[in-house]
């Protein structure tokens, strides 16, 4: 038995002493990045490249499902962003509100005729909308699929080689289309970009527009800003340099069209589209070797709410963690795998041991650290010290993730803002990350439950997809 | 060294740099607060100044200094700003001003720096203040491999005219990546009558990987003294140039044009013969329309669209052919006809767009 928590220990300690060196990587690679970054934001004449014809024309898809409350405001607020050439697709997904009623009315919408090919398959479309008031905003009313399946449905019906995929709360600042071109107009080879997403609890919003942004005051939506900074700013700026990024928020992400294509668009099986449409688009690109980048942007920014409950917020991570577990389940063949690149070397596995493992061995450390302290094999010592400088590592880069903010981007102007930021950087470790890992863990059941009725699952269809929305904000 | 022991140091260590951290936020705040301090005053006499400048009340002297007074970058945003508002003949002269002052100088000698940040800090200042003598500058910073410096250089061009600028723009166009050519061939646009002498001769240069690109921009010109080579590379054998060369004399309502757009519309290349009956449509010679009707029947769906939306530019002629196909047995072109017919003005506005 001391044999055995001894090994354990040691092994917790070397994962531990792996994944810190890996984040302290990424820490160091995160500042080169926003250096670059910050200095291409400001120096970018955009008034000028507006006026030009070379932006690229752009779809943005918008699906929605009972949105009835919010759908008009979002779209119009979409309608009178900052580009020249773009169109609004909003998909009513089967809603069971007046979300489509809504839309009718704010926007003097005529039925269409479908003018283009069904390229990816989904469910039935019941009829197309143009509106008379706005040129660029198309409708699709189709049955209920999901939201991978509506994203497909928009694809199919956008007309531009450009598509960004946004959530219909999802409140996106006006030059954001603009800053998220950058690359293009760069000449990069570019498949997919994403911008960053903030949260927009406790923000002044005027007309679709975040206007004032503050630090909630409340607990769980501010580790939340936390959250969200040390993920969009450090972790993907990181792997910017790294080549290996997995995740484009699906709240706020841009897309080469033909790709999306060339695999088939979103998966409607899939629990977190976002991810899993990244990994194939990798997969795909790497396979055909076809020179790509997939870059984070952080000045592009899109703002969303947060679950301010707890409730909510637990089964947001159980989802989340749920789809990276069986993402990376799905996508096993590219672990280690040479054919795969810096992704297959670095990102899945980092994805696979850094990130969906991670609450297993932390729980592991919990109990082996409490059965030894029950045989009195532990020293107490050793245990507490092992703890402070676990929790002393993630207040680091949650303060890292701050320092960065503070240095670039700076939304959060006002002292207090910034002190809460600190506060919550200190506290989350107490406790909100304890909690988090008993969400994340309750995935692993919730996947071998699945496992069990798997067949069961397949035959509901597109009805298992449904609602399953939201981005995520994992390193 | 034990394990505790290495824990300590490590505790240690985290507690310094959290200390420093933070050390650092509060330090970077004041920093900013003092200079914003400093600096945004010195905005306002700068803007003040310009304004007078641009009225005529003030003399180019005053403006010198205050842009000397303020960092560099923001000076340079300053004169981007201003450049746009200020009539060129008047904005000339500062540019000539601009050219013995200390401070321009400093920023001109950044062209040759190491750090592409500092080079791109040059091509913006040239890209509004560049005057002929800086043409061998600008040319290094066209040639310059970070994308962001090649982009403002190329802006250069909106103020200044130089065959040598336009040539080396021009070459590099079609070797650039979509969505940057675009924004090159926008500002070649602006040297037109070079830029057509030039683009004669790179036509001819028929084996070019880089062609397709050429005729697109080619096509963009609507250059009548382009018709004449852009129908001739209708023949050749890469179907992209086709596409491209149908696409560019679809502008010009000529006899030749009309001929070879006739033999594109049956070449064997699906997308050539999408762009030959888009063409078409956009010249709507009443001769083509049989032409135009029979693309009803091509087995591809996009060809049988550009013929229907052809159709509707020749007027009620095409209209009563699209009438005739919607009732007609054959599904493809009854199935378009009642597609085409079935669009509002605006979407087939979009359409042709």
């Amino acid at each position: 038995m001391r044999e055995l928590i001894h090994v354990s220990d040691q092994g917790i300690l070397v994962y531990f002493l792996a994944l810190n060196s890996f984040y302290a990587v990424l820490m160091i690679l995160s500042i080169p990045e926003i250096w670059e970054q910050t200095r291409l934001a400001d120096d970018d004449d955009f008034q000028r490249i507006m006026q030009s014809d070379a932006l690229p024309p752009i779809t943005l898809l918008v699906p929605a499902y009972n949105e009835s409350a919010t759908v008009v405001a979002s779209v119009t607020a979409l309608l009178t962003l900052e580009y020249r050439n773009f169109e609004v697709i909003v998909v009513n997904d089967g809603s069971r509100d007046d979300t489509l009623d809504r839309l009718r009315a704010a926007f003097d919408l005529f039925e269409a005729p479908r003018t283009y090919p069904e390229t990816i398959p989904t469910r039935p479309l019941r009829a197309l909308y143009r509106s008379r008031a706005r040129t660029r905003l198309l409708v699709v009313d189709k049955e209920n699929g999901g939201k991978a399946d509506s994203l497909n449905a928009a694809i199919n019906a956008s007309r531009f080689p450009l598509v960004i995929a946004v959530d219909a709360d999802t409140l996106i600042e006006p030059d954001a289309m603009l800053r998220l071109t950058r690359p293009f107009l760069l000449g990069r080879h570019i498949a997919a970009v994403g911008g960053t997403v903030r949260v927009a609890n406790s923000c002044t919003v005027e007309h679709g527009r975040v206007t004032d942004a503050r630090v909630p005051r409340r607990f769980l939506p501010g580790v939340q800003v936390v959250e969200y900074l040390r993920a969009f700013l450090f972790g993907r700026l990181g792997w910017n340099r790294l080549g290996g990024n997995l995740i484009i928020s699906g709240a706020f992400g841009l897309f080469r069209k033909d790709y999306l294509l060339a695999i088939g668009g979103y998966r409607t099986e899939s629990v977190v589209e976002d991810m899993d449409v990244v990994v194939r688009l990798h997969r795909h690109l790497l396979r055909h070797r076809i020179p790509y980048e997939m870059p984070f942007i952080p000045d592009p920014v899109a703002w969303t709410e947060v679950p301010e409950v707890g409730r909510f917020l637990a089964r947001q991570r159980e989802r989340w963690h749920r789809g990276l577990l069986s993402a990376m389940w799905q996508y096993k063949g590219m672990l280690f795998n040479p054919r795969y690149g810096r992704v297959g070397l670095i990102g899945v596995p980092f994805y696979t041991f850094g990130e969906a493992l991670a609450p297993l061995v932390e729980v592991l450390g919990y109990v082996i650290t409490v059965v030894g302290f029950a045989l009195g094999i532990v020293n107490v010592q050793f245990a507490l010290l092992f703890v402070l400088v676990a929790w002393g590592y993630g207040m680091l880069l949650s303060i890292w993730a701050v320092v960065l903010e503070e240095v670039s981007f700076r939304r959060y102007g006002r002292v207090g803002d910034l002190a809460r930021l600190l506060l919550f950087a200190t506290l989350e470790n107490f406790g909100y990350r304890q909690r988090t890992v008993w969400w994340r863990l309750k995935a692993f059941l919730t996947v071998w439950q699945q496992r069990q009725v798997w067949g069961e699952m397949t035959r509901k269809g597109f009805e298992a997809a449904k609602g399953q929305t939201g981005r995520r904000v994992d390193g | 060294m034990t394990g505790r022991h290495f824990l300590t140091v490590v505790a240690l260590v985290q507690g310094v740099l959290l200390a420093a951290l933070i050390v650092l936020i509060i330090l970077n705040r004041w920093f900013r607060l003092r200079r914003r301090a400093q600096v945004h005053p010195r905005v306002i006499q700068l803007n003040d100044a310009m304004q007078r400048w641009a009225l005529g009340t003030a003399d180019v002297a005053s403006v010198l200094l205050r842009l000397a007074r303020l960092p560099v970058p923001l000076a340079i945003d300053a004169l981007v700003m201003w450049s746009a508002r200020v009539p060129g003949d008047r904005w000339r002269k500062l540019a000539t001003a601009l050219r013995y002052h200390w401070w321009a100088r400093l920023v001109r000698a950044n062209s040759d720096s190491a750090r592409w940040w500092q080079r791109l800090q040059t091509a913006r200042f040239l890209a509004v203040a560049a005057t002929p003598e800086d043409t061998p500058r600008v040319l290094r910073l066209l040639r310059d491999p970070h994308p962001a410096v090649h982009i403002a250089a190329v802006a250069t061009l909106e103020r200044v005219e130089s065959a040598a600028l336009t040539t080396v723009a021009l070459e590099r166009l079609p070797r650039l990546a979509a969505t940057v050519s675009a924004y090159y061939a926008g500002m070649l646009r602006r040297s037109r009558p070079l830029v057509v002498q030039l683009l004669l001769k790179m036509l001819r240069r028929t084996d070019d990987p880089a062609l397709p690109r050429l005729v697109e921009f080619a096509a963009r010109l609507n250059e009548p003294a382009l018709r004449e080579r852009l129908t001739a590379l209708t023949g050749h054998p890469d179907p992209e140039v086709r596409v491209q060369a149908a696409r560019a004399i679809g502008s010009f309502p000529h006899t030749d044009s009309i001929a070879a757009l006739t033999r594109l519309a049956a070449d064997p290349a699906w997308p050539v013969r999408a762009q030959a009956v888009r063409s078409l449509g956009m010249i709507a010679d009443p001769a083509t329309l049989p032409l135009v009707r029979d693309a009803l029947h091509d087995p591809e769906w996009w060809v049988r669209l550009r013929a229907g939306l052809a159709l509707t530019r020749f007027g009620a002629p095409g209209r009563k052919l699209l009438l005739e196909a919607e009732v007609g047995g054959a599904a493809g072109p009854r199935d378009m006809a009642r597609l085409v017919l079935g669009l509002s003005t605006q979407a087939l506005a979009e359409y042709a767009a």
